[in-house]
């Protein structure tokens, strides 16, 4: 046997291995935690809700591959990985990556508005304390 | 028009605006108080100035804007900016805005480098500004001191200026590149320039590399925006 054949041997050893149940059940609880904390932020108006679809969808997506065996199962050879939780680790930082480029992205337009909107008020301020000041 | 950026100037900015007084008497002087924490807007208010005043710090970029923002509602023609530090003479604005008022160009550049004093650069802004000379070189841009905060600018300018582009923080070379691009006449013109404290941006730990790094990115994105129309409407 090569080297090659027992590597790809060990492989589907790995992908084959069933994943414990504690893993899938905390896996489950965590997205069911997620589901309850962003509806809980919505309920306090610390959340926007059009800010809550993607964490929603991230719930969902958790239950989905924790309790759908042969979805993570197609993802972690789709991408070549050899365990499922690599797949998951790699899902989950492209993920990341995202969402902080995308809040980076809203900072900068909110740094942007907050920058014009101070300029405006500063310079209408100081045309409505000149005329209040002018004698009339 | 005469705008001045202050932040924290309380101290050299009430000999400025007695000197402008006297070198420069037909400007409505405008001093734009970025979020000062001490006495500033009040010695604007002394030195007869008009006070524009942000509730907070945005930056020496933003605070220049404003004013640019101020001139274009009040419908100014010409607008000199120079720094509250005492580093520019007033003495030199009528050169700089005579260039404007005679449709000559578009932006003025006060230059320390074209004979006028004797102002001396240490090694790592001799080499900065090199690079940068360099850089809007290559752009067909051609300026001896791309770094000067002392500039006369017309009605064009200002158009372009009070845009979202124009940075917070150090508007350098990337907007004299995008003024060139847009088609506006740029010169320079010899002025006098003392040494001043507000050059830190080449000075203090990693504010060298951030100014560096800033200036190639600004300098490639305004290269990469599609140019602007040249209109000459509205200009005097």
């Amino acid at each position: 046997m090569t080297p090659e054949q027992r590597l790809a041997d060990l492989r589907e050893l790995f992908l084959a291995a069933p994943e414990s149940t504690a893993t899938r059940v905390l896996a489950v609880m965590l997205s069911l935690a997620l589901v309850a904390i962003v509806l809980r932020l919505v309920r306090r108006r610390t959340l926007r809700e059009e800010y809550t679809p993607i964490w929603l969808l991230v719930a969902v997506a958790i239950a989905l591959v924790s309790t759908v065996e042969p979805l993570l199962d197609a993802l972690t050879r789709a991408i070549g990985a050899w365990t499922p939780s690599s797949a998951l680790f790699f899902f989950g930082q492209i993920f990341l990556v995202a969402i902080c480029l995308n809040y980076a992205v809203r900072l900068s337009q909110l740094t942007l508005q907050v920058k014009n909107l101070t300029q405006e008020l500063a310079v209408l301020r100081s045309v409505v304390e000149r005329e209040e000041a002018s004698p009339r | 028009m005469l705008i001045i950026p202050a932040f924290d100037e309380e101290q050299r900015l009430p000999d400025v605006l007695r000197r402008v007084a006297s070198a420069a008497p037909g400007f409505e002087v405008v001093v734009v108080d970025d979020g000062s924490r001490d006495a500033t807007a009040e010695a604007a208010r002394a030195g007869g100035a008009t006070l524009i005043r942000h509730p907070f710090n945005l930056g020496y970029g933003a605070a220049l804007q404003t004013g640019y923002k101020y001139a274009r509602r009040a419908s100014a023609d010409l607008v000199v900016q120079m720094d509250a530090d005492g580093q520019h003479d007033p003495a030199d604005v009528p050169a700089l805005a005579a260039p404007i008022e005679a449709d000559e160009l578009d932006l003025v550049i006060g230059s320390r480098f074209l004979g006028v004093g004797d102002y001396r650069m240490d090694a790592l802004r001799r080499t900065g500004r090199a690079v940068l000379q360099a850089l809007i070189r290559a752009f067909g841009l051609r300026i001896s001191d791309p770094t000067s905060g002392f500039q006369a600018l017309g009605r064009r300018v200002l158009d372009l200026y009070v845009g979202d582009s124009f940075p917070s923080d150090y508007p350098d070379v990337d907007v004299l590149l995008a003024a060139h691009r847009h088609g506006l006449r740029i010169g320079e013109r010899a002025v006098d320039m003392a040494k001043s404290e507000r050059d830190s941006t080449l000075h203090g730990g990693l504010a060298p590399v951030y100014y560096a790094y800033k200036m190639l990115l600004s300098l490639w994105a305004a290269s990469s925006r599609p140019r602007g129309g040249a209109t000459r409407k509205g200009t005097r």
